[in-house]
């Protein structure tokens, strides 16, 4: 059973009237990769902010290592933080920026040598030790701010959105590099993002938030695939919310005349109203009416390259969503009628 | 539009005008008794470097870089509270109480000091009117607004995120400061230092006030000897080196300056 | 700490103004604190003494006439500086700026010179010249921020809709440009009314200032009068800095806002 080597027990934290994280309870394993995720002002900066701290919660406690740390400052943490904007210290060297918490930990200054240069290697920025941080790209910034907060060897490792300045390109690039040194190096690490594509390639778990409070915690598969509450199924790619009422252990009757089979799912309660969600890549246009599909008439084409994404609303008048992969399989227009295939496994409960 | 810029320069023209008169008195010889000059003459320079005028400019360069110092740690616990706190009152406040001198004016706030140096609040163990002390004390005060401004915006130019990352990597408080703000202040300290320094070379009321005769500064005998003495030429050779080391100081803030930018 | 420090350091700022307050209500001559009792004889001589009284009238019209100058020469300098696509704007704003740097002994005895060379020692429009010459750097420079801040898009879209140069300046360009030009008369107006080295070279008995006056009185006399004296400023100082940091913010004007 691993580890928790962070634990948030309800943690509260308002700042004037506005609750930024609501009765939080949250455990970070040894050595595992978490995302904080959700929409800006979820609250998932201020729980980093919080496990630093750099804030203190209004209510609940914070333990790191088993420790009780709520009250402790910033300083006496031992943790490793990369900020946003990396804020790497404009007046020292590349070398002096990472020695830095060496130097404060008194470490004699053969060692230091010796380890800056390791953890240089590490972020691969071996020769750049003399010049100042003005002098880097964007990219080499992130990577000198990654071996400041690594080189004395924390307990826990924070990431602040460090990839959202980088562009497109460099961002994929650098999110496969954290990873291999996340791994590499083996440290519990809590990162944040927005990015939901960041947090499913790169997390051991994803805690989706919004509003402080956590929304579903589990694997990116977990998430994605079982969405706990309409929010997660809304955040996390993109879904179609159908409601119906259950007319049999897995038979939804979305309107009279309308029912479509579910499976995959525990039986459903009899008479009762249920949403479901199902994702756009998995509705397809069959070629003609049959078992699991429905028909819709055709209201919005967008094409988008790799895909074309398409409105379309069944005869009870809700909507659906679909990705149809080029080329589509048959020619479609606005009015159009169309037979959507909705497979049975493909649809996911929500509350 | 390049023609609304000509009313300015023909008032900077005529200042530039009183300060050519200025180095035109200092090459003249004086005449005692009398406002009329004599000839080109060098007399008056070189009686800037008598022993007894060296001593006073020596003094007036101690004293300008010992208020200075003193200045500037004085100012610079208010100047970090006025850039970093999060009240907007405790800002306003501190802002009005740190402008208001400047407006006051360097009489009322130099007679302020002869009250209270001069035994009328509490009785000194030693003299502190009409001493360099007091005289110090008195620059020190008048200067304070100046440097706390000026390091008020430097600071508040220093990102705190720099702060949070210092404390994230195990520095406490103290060591923050020492290793992150105070280097990344350098720009504001070093421009606030040397205007400082450069205004209290010249500074008249304090020392006049405050020394009584006895603290004698460069502007005191500028004032002595042109104003009581008539003799224009000899002050005006104390006047034209005032202004020379006001100007090559702050040339230097200009340099700190740009070489920060 | 910090605070406790900060505390004792503006105590140590405010210490002078309050001990001056105090003692401007002392009922006698000799000082002495705590005060023996209270009484407004030192502002009723104040205000009647002649000198002062002079003084004042003479404040009046210095300051009143620097400004009146100083206000339209420094606006167009700073709209020319900003829109007028000069060579080298940064040397002539440090030569606009230039009198904040020469020491007031070297800039008075300069125009005591000037003014005795063209036979106008007795004259008020020496001073007054001086005056503008040293208010000018604070006006150019409280406008040009302003300036600065004006979105020249603004002035092109009322050209636009087919107002003239002037039209547009008045009815555009001068309403926007109000919370400097505030500043600067403030600044025009408080640096004026205070100078004092510059003009204890430039004027005599009749033409002398205020803060003059009262330096020739503290010099000769040591009764209260100039603590009476000291207070009225004082007040009207900091009613009119707490008036303008309400409404135009002066933290703004100096301090870098997050």
């Amino acid at each position: 059973m691993a580890k928790a080597v962070v634990e948030l027990r309800t943690c509260t934290r308002d700042f004037g009237g506005v609750r930024a994280v609501d009765a939080m309870d949250l455990a970070i394993l040894e050595g595992e990769f978490l995302s904080l995720l959700g929409p800006s002002g979820c609250g998932k900066t201020t729980t980093l902010n919080l496990i630093a701290g750099f804030v203190e919660p209004t209510a609940g406690r914070i333990l790191i290592d088993g420790e009780d740390v709520t009250g402790l400052p910033a300083h006496r943490r031992g943790l490793g933080v990369v900020f946003q904007s990396y804020a790497l210290f404009p007046h020292l060297s590349v070398f002096e920026n990472v020695a830095f918490g060496l130097r404060e930990r008194r470490v004699p200054a053969a060692e230091i040598e010796r380890r800056v240069a390791e953890a240089l290697a590490l972020v691969r920025l071996d020769r750049l030790g003399r010049q100042k941080p003005a002098e880097l790209s964007g990219g080499m910034q992130q990577r000198v701010a990654l071996a400041r907060a690594l080189v004395y060897r924390p307990r826990v490792l924070l990431l602040d959105e460090p990839l959202a300045a980088l562009d497109k390109k460099l961002r994929e690039e650098m999110r496969d590099e954290l990873r291999a040194i996340q791994r590499s190096v083996g440290i519990t690490t809590v990162f944040v993002t927005h990015d939901q594509a960041e947090a499913l390639g790169l997390s051991d778990r994803i805690a989706v938030m919004s509003r402080g409070r956590i929304e579903q915690l589990g694997t990116p598969r977990d998430v994605y695939e079982r969405p706990a509450t309409r929010f997660v199924a809304d955040f996390i790619g993109a879904s179609t919310i159908l409601r119906g009422r259950a007319i049999g252990a897995d038979l939804v009757a979305l309107s009279p005349g309308l029912t479509i089979k579910v499976s995959a799912v525990g039986a459903l309660a009899m008479g009762r109203d249920v949403e479901l969600a199902i994702r756009p890549e998995r509705v397809h246009l069959a070629a003609a009416p049959g078992t699991g599909t429905a028909a819709a008439r055709i209201e919005g084409i967008v094409y988008q390259g790799a895909l074309t994404e398409v409105t379309a609303r069944l005869g009870d008048g809700q909507q659906v969503r679909a990705f149809v992969t080029e080329p589509a399989p048959l020619p479609l227009a606005p009015g159009q009628t169309v037979h959507l295939s909705l497979p049975a496994d493909a649809f996911m409960v929500l509350a | 539009m390049k023609l609304l810029l000509a009313p300015a320069l023909a008032v900077i023209a005529l200042f530039a005008v009183a300060l050519g008169c200025l180095l035109q008195y200092s090459v003249l010889e004086f005449v005692p008794g009398s406002l009329q000059t004599g000839g080109f003459t060098l007399e008056n320079f070189r009686t800037v470097t008598t022993p007894q005028y060296l001593g006073v400019i020596w003094d007036t360069v101690w004293l300008s870089a010992a208020t200075t110092v003193l200045t500037l740690v004085a100012s610079y616990p208010v100047a970090y509270m006025l850039a970093r706190t999060g009240s907007a009152r405790v800002r306003s406040t501190l802002l009005v109480l740190t402008l208001a001198p400047f407006f006051t004016g360097a009489i009322v706030r130099t007679y302020a000091w002869i009250l209270v140096l001069g035994n009328a609040v509490i009785t000194w163990p030693i003299p502190m009117l009409f001493t360099e002390r007091g005289v110090l004390v008195g620059l020190v005060h008048f200067s304070m607004p100046t440097m706390i401004l000026m390091l008020a915006a430097g600071i508040s130019h220093i990102d705190p995120v720099y702060e949070r990352a210092a404390a994230s990597l195990g520095a406490r408080p103290a060591r923050v400061f020492w290793r992150v703000t105070l280097p990344l202040s350098a720009p504001g300290i070093v421009s606030g230092s040397l205007i400082v320094f450069a205004w209290t070379l010249s500074a008249y009321p304090t020392p006049a006030l405050l020394g009584g005769g006895k603290v004698q500064m460069i502007a005191t005998v500028v004032k002595d000897r042109g104003l009581d003495s008539f003799n224009w030429p000899g002050a005006a050779a104390f006047a034209l080196l005032a202004l020379v080391m006001t100007i090559a100081l702050l040339a230097g803030v200009g340099r700190a300056g740009a070489r920060t930018a | 700490m910090l605070k406790a420090a900060v505390t004792a350091l503006v105590a140590f700022m405010t210490l002078p103004t309050v001990v001056v307050i105090v003692v401007s209500f002392n009922p006698t001559a000799i000082l002495s604190f705590p005060p023996s009792g209270f009484s407004f004889r030192w502002y009723e001589n104040a205000l009647t003494y002649p000198q002062f009284q002079r003084a004042a009238l003479n404040s009046l019209w210095v300051t009143l006439g620097a400004v009146a100058v100083a206000l339209p020469v420094g606006t167009a300098a700073a709209l020319a500086l900003e829109r007028g696509k000069l060579r080298l704007p940064t040397l002539w704003a440090t030569l606009l700026l230039s009198p904040l740097v020469v020491p007031g002994v070297a800039a008075g005895l300069g125009f005591l010179i000037l003014a005795a060379s063209l036979g106008m020692i007795r004259s008020r429009a020496v001073l007054i010249a001086a005056h503008v010459a040293l208010v000018l750097p604070f006006v150019v420079r409280s406008v040009w921020v302003s300036v600065r801040n004006l979105d020249a898009a603004l002035e092109r879209a009322a050209a636009s809709l087919g107002a003239t140069p002037w039209r547009v300046f008045r009815r555009v360009t001068l309403p926007l440009l109000r919370p400097g030009l505030f500043a600067a008369l403030l600044f025009a107006v408080v640096v004026s009314v205070n100078e004092f080295v510059v003009s204890l070279f430039v004027s005599n008995r009749v033409t002398e200032i205020l803060p003059v006056a009262m330096y020739s009185y503290v010099v000769n006399y040591t009764d209260p009068t100039i603590a009476a004296m000291s207070t009225l400023f004082i007040t009207a100082t900091f009613a009119v800095i707490w008036l303008a940091d309400r409404f135009t913010g002066l933290g703004r004007v100096f301090l870098h806002h997050r």
